[in-house]
């Protein structure tokens, strides 16, 4: 049963479930013990399950650690602790482990001191030895490696890549058959993807191997619902959940946080003012604090921020950038310079985000919105020195979506509001490894294998017709016998119902190509006629171009003449402006929970403005008006700053005055736009808000419809606040088209709609690829050779292609389509949403429009609002803006 | 569609048909491709020798052809033949056979070693090119040296294909046949029969980093792409108005 922690146990209670030198030691270095360890130290010595969510600064390491210590302690007293492996810890990021190594080492030699000070020389006659930590990851080195195989260590950390190939290594697998306890740290960066259903089966694996249960205990910081990640965390025995008692310290912080706009007015500014009121802004923030981390979202941002604090504000080396870009020796000392409290300022775009030991911080500022709640609560709760301090952070915003988006995100963290992630269910290429890598370890009867992949939750519901199909594909069953040997992985025998290793090679392939995080493919660009190197793009991006279209890299514009493969050939360009908007795949999505609570907000809200206008006779916009006391009033229950509130106000009005109706949660405005900016496009702006997953299929869904209808390509760009639709000028969207798209949108199956729609888009190949590659079926490392990211996917194209004439279910490409489906897009809230529209809860309204309408602007200008490249787009914001008001001021 | 009043390509299918030959031409069939890829390391499934047979049959049905040329590249390594080669070649062989098709086969760059099973399999093999009729076959990773003594040229080797943008600047690959002149010859230029192959796209590279040098050396702006697509052939006129069209 998955339960939640009661009343804290008392002190007493919990010191007293430890050994006395373990908890002398405890007593010695901490006054008292945290929220999360009132739970931790007695449920763990009492061998159960548990998850642990609580923000940085509660002790959360120890609270884990310190019953197992002590437990090892006692077998050490006892003279029955050998050189194997006890406790398993497991955390997605080789930095932390190394924390964890390091922060464990004091309290396993201070322990030991004192048993040895006490015992003296009965320490040798009783063989009582100190508690073993070791680490292992992938830069653990060969001899390491064989240390530890002859003498491993009690407490073994390690990373989920690791743990799985350790569990094909026969030697060392003996050494984890006393394994009593397995820590997962960061259940967050784990639970909601395949890195995390990866390892969750390599746990089922372990029990098998080990052939009994282990205590598992999970660590993160805050996430929702708790009890799917307490599933993801302990999984099934056969029919049953494995019982798990959630403790959720998640709010054992205060919080004080306030999201800040730069300006009063953010169109009517111009852009340098704007920037240097954001930088005036995070300058006070930062002064105001011993320590500041900052987030910019991308790495680019980062080095931007870095450079502009330098630059404007005598900064030195006091502020420093961390990202994923940069080499592990730089980060790795920002990250010792924080510990050090040396550092005035830390700018990250996301790589801090994990629970790596950064020291004290005061305050986080993060620079646009995170996009969701949780995430949010994750980065401030990287502030405050310890449980008792408060999380202090900012959200300064860079456009009028984001500070409406900001401002109810922060409202809904102070009301604990969540968003809810999902764990990635029968993803069949993380299990195509995994069947693999059993297939080492002896003969298995089919349906024995089945039932231990059930026993993972993120496998429990597959369905065995999945399984076998798997086993047929692994074994190259799709292709003649004579070939077998070539395509084939494993060997299996359908009479006998068996399978097993097949080839010398296997085991190799396995070992350099598991993983799940794929490789990513840029695009090298060149200047043509020089063979000049000029930087990177995404295939993405290269995927929409045409040549003669211009574009920026590197802060400069060059025109796109062709493509060759993975190579991009431009020219110069002449012109001052790019004809296609910049490109960025891996923005973070708008949850589905925030879009609505601001789909929400803004039918309330509007409601109020509206009353105001008509009330009060309002027909323009000017400069000087003041705002209304109720309007002051209701905004002020929002933790934004005065400035804010002007601006949200302003932005609601002018749409209003322009359009006469705000999109919301139960209202899909459906805009029609004469202007398209000189473009031979017509813009329909569908202001849907229901976040980008929901968006991403809804989008497609309608311009299928579309297409039907006008018997047109239609042009797709997804946002977080709609999705905008363009086809050729002259084509023309009527109310009655409106309604028959919705009326067939209502009344069918939009899954199989989907599919027949999504097999010729980029997005299909790209997660074809990556899913091919994680079911070894283009082998990124093979026979020693590193297979680049462009070949893959030159090849994974074709393997599309004839993996779909020999079955269009074919285990990858099902895979691919349930990537797609489930995780990429979010169909059952899709299919909630049209329902809605169906019984009349969510209504449609097309309005037609000269020009786009103020919420309409930034959807139209596209691409992530972003601190680097706000200069172009605001220009052209401005552009739309003044068209707005001069016809709402005439 | 017919090209002129001897030689008829066969609709939706990059195949030609030459009357006064009784044969059906193809080009750059590249057999035993997936098993070599996977030897390689990507597991593509087998399917190129399947299309292509259904191909075949449908054009031997629709022409009554008694011959198949092979415009070079049947296989795919370039250095050996081979076993996964081997198969896929003994199974073409078998099924011309099956079919009363008599197979001539031009060497192309990747054709080395194909003479080892000219004896067995009684196959017909020209080395460089061959005059056939008023026609010079030859592969096209060199210049012809007969030109002089046919009446039209043809050739493969470059996989040609043309990219044209749809309403909304998404872009559609389509494989194609050229047709220009060359030496003051009319010059045919085969589209691959290779299912993978993606192709070369004629209107968007510029002309010096095409493959073949006889492109390279010859009015590619002026010939006509026929392309090949959705179950039909159709003429798309020059080369010169698809870049054009593509640079709109």
């Amino acid at each position: 049963m998955i339960e939640y922690a009661g009343e804290p146990f008392s002190d007493v209670e919990s010191l007293g479930s430890l050994n006395r030198y373990v908890s002398g030691w405890f007593s010695r270095n901490f006054d008292e013990l945290t929220p999360p360890q009132k739970y931790a130290f007695k449920l763990i010595s009492d061998n159960r399950n548990v998850l642990i969510t609580a923000p940085t600064g509660s002790g959360k390491t120890i609270s884990a650690f310190l019953s197992i210590i002590s437990k090892l302690f006692d077998y050490s007293l006892q003279g029955k602790l050998e050189n194997r492996v006890y406790c398993i810890y497991i955390s997605p990021l080789r930095a932390l482990n190394n924390d964890v190594y390091r922060n464990l080492l004091q309290p396993l030699d201070s322990v030991y001191a004192a048993i040895k000070k006490e015992k003296g020389t009965e320490i040798i006659k009783q063989n009582i030895r100190n508690v073993t930590i070791g680490i292992r990851t992938g830069d653990t080195t060969q001899q390491e490696r064989h240390a530890q195989l002859v003498k491993p260590p009690n407490i073994l950390v390690t990373t989920p890549e690791s743990l799985a190939i350790m569990l094909n290594s026969p030697k060392f697998v003996e050494n984890l058959k006393s394994v009593g306890y397995v820590i997962v740290d960061e259940i967050h960066e784990l639970a909601n993807n395949k890195r995390g259903v990866h390892l969750s089966l390599s746990l089922e694996r372990l029990a098998e191997i080990i052939g009994r249960d282990f205590v598992r205990i999970g660590m993160g910081a805050t996430l929702y619902p708790m009890e799917e990640a307490a599933k993801f965390l302990v999984g099934f025995k056969g029919d049953d959940p494995r019982d798990c008692t959630i403790v959720d310290a998640s709010w054992s912080k205060k919080l004080d946080i306030k999201a800040l706009s730069p300006v009063k007015d953010m169109i009517n500014t111009d852009d340098s003012d704007i920037e240097d009121a954001m930088y005036g802004e995070l300058n006070n923030v930062i002064k105001k604090s011993k320590t500041t981390l900052i987030f910019t979202n991308t790495r680019s941002g980062t080095e931007r921020v870095v450079f502009n604090l330098k630059h404007r504000f005598n900064y030195g080396e006091d502020i420093a950038a961390h990202h994923g870009s940069l080499s592990r020796e730089s980060r790795l000392e920002v990250e010792e310079l924080l510990k050090k409290g040396s550092l005035k300022c830390a700018v990250s775009s996301t790589s801090l985000e994990l629970g790596i030991d950064i020291g004290a911080i005061d305050n986080v500022v993060q620079l646009g919105s995170p996009k969701s709640v949780t995430r949010s609560v994750q980065r401030i709760g990287r502030s405050g020195h310890s449980f008792k301090s408060t999380a202090r952070g900012e959200v300064i915003v860079l456009n009028r979506d984001d500070l409406v988006e900001c401002s109810i995100m922060l409202d809904a963290m102070l009301k604990h509001h969540l968003d809810s992630f999902l764990v990635p269910k029968n993803a069949l290429d993380v299990l195509a490894q995994h069947i693999v890598g059993m297939s080492f370890t002896k003969k298995w009867p089919v349906d024995e294998a089945y039932a231990l992949v059930r026993n993972a939750y993120a496998y429990h519901s597959l369905p065995r017709s999945d399984f076998i199909s798997l086993i047929n594909y692994l074994s190259g069953a799709y292709v003649g016998l004579e070939s077998r040997h070539v395509y084939g992985k494993i060997w299996y025998d359908d009479k006998e119902g068996t399978f097993g290793k097949r080839g010398k090679y296997t085991k190799v392939i396995y070992m350099l190509n598991l993983g799940t995080i794929p490789d990513e493919v840029s695009v090298n660009v060149f200047l043509t006629g020089t063979n000049r190197w000029i930087g990177n793009i995404e295939e993405e991006f290269l995927s929409r171009m045409k040549p003669g279209d211009i574009f920026t890299l590197g802060g400069r514009l060059y025109r796109f003449e062709y493509a060759k493969g993975m190579k991009c050939y431009v020219a110069d360009a002449k012109t001052s402006s790019p004809t296609i908007p910049p490109w960025f795949s891996e923005q973070l999505p708008l949850s589905f929970e925030l879009a609505t609570e601001i789909g929400a907000f803004r039918r309330d809200f509007a409601s109020l403005v509206g009353a105001h206008i008509k009330s009060n006779k309002v027909t323009r916009i000017t400069k000087m008006a003041r705002m209304p006391k109720k309007i002051d009033a209701y905004l002020s229950m929002l933790p934004v700053d005065s400035k804010s509130k002007s601006a949200i106000y302003g932005y609601f009005l002018e749409q209003l005055l322009f359009a006469g109706v705000v999109p919301n949660d139960k209202l899909i405005l459906v805009e029609q736009v004469d202007y398209s900016g000189g473009q031979d496009l017509r813009y329909i702006v569908f202001h849907s808000l229901f976040g980008r997953r929901v968006n991403d299929a809804l989008s497609r869904l309608f311009a299928i419809e579309l297409r039907e209808m006008m018997d047109t390509d239609i042009g797709v760009m997804v946002n977080d606040n709609g999705f905008v639709l363009s086809m050729p000028k002259d084509g023309r969207l009527t109310a009655r088209n409106l309604d028959a798209m919705i009326k067939d949108l209502t009344n069918g199956d939009m899954t199989s709609m989907l599919r027949l729609n999504i097999r010729n888009t980029e997005l299909m190949k790209r997660r074809f690829r990556h899913v091919a590659a994680r079911s070894f079926m283009v082998l990124k490392n093979y026979k020693g050779w590193k297979i680049s990211a462009g070949r893959q996917q030159v090849s994974a194209q074709l393997l599309l292609k004839a993996a779909e004439s020999i079955d269009p279910n074919f285990p990858i490409i099902k895979e691919t389509y349930r990537e797609i489906f489930e995780d990429v897009m979010d169909m059952p809230r899709t299919n909630e949403v049209l329902s809605n529209i169906k019984s009349g809860a969510i209504r449609c309204k097309l309005i037609n429009t000269a020009v786009p309408s103020p919420f309409a602007h930034l959807m139209i200008t596209f691409g992530q609002a972003d601190a680097i490249l706000m200069k172009e787009r605001h220009e052209y914001l401005k552009h739309l803006h003044n068209l707005v008001m001069k016809r709402i001021n005439g | 569609m017919m090209l002129d009043d001897d030689i008829e390509l066969i609709d939706g299918l990059p195949i030609a048909f030459i009357r006064s030959l009784k044969s059906i031409v193809i080009s750059d069939p590249h057999l035993g491709y997936e098993g070599v890829m996977a030897k390689q390391g990507v597991l593509i499934p087998k399917v190129n020798l399947r299309e292509m047979a259904e191909s075949l049959a449908k054009a031997i049905k629709l022409t009554k052809a008694e011959k198949i040329i092979v415009d070079g590249d049947i296989k795919n390594e370039f250095s050996k033949v081979d076993q996964e080669e081997f198969n896929e070649l003994y199974d073409f062989i078998e099924f011309a056979k099956n079919n009363g098709m008599e197979l001539v086969l031009v060497k192309g760059n990747h054709d080395n070693f194909v003479e080892r099973y000219k004896e067995p399999f009684k196959l017909k093999v020209y080395a460089q090119e061959a005059l056939i009729g008023k026609y010079l076959f030859f592969h096209g990773e060199e210049f012809p040296a007969r030109a002089a003594e046919c009446s039209m040229l043809i050739m493969g080797h470059e996989h040609p294909a043309i990219s044209v943008y749809n309403d909304i600047g998404r872009k559609e690959k389509l494989r194609c046949f050229l047709l220009g002149s060359y030496m003051g010859k009319p010059l045919l230029v085969m589209p691959a029969m290779n299912y993978f192959a993606g192709g070369t796209e004629i209107n968007i590279e510029p002309r010096d980093k095409l493959l073949s040098p006889v492109l390279k050396a010859a009015d590619v702006d002026g010939m006509r792409a026929i392309a090949i697509g959705f179950g039909s052939t159709m003429d798309f006129g020059t080369i010169a108005n698809l870049r054009r069209a593509a640079h709109r």
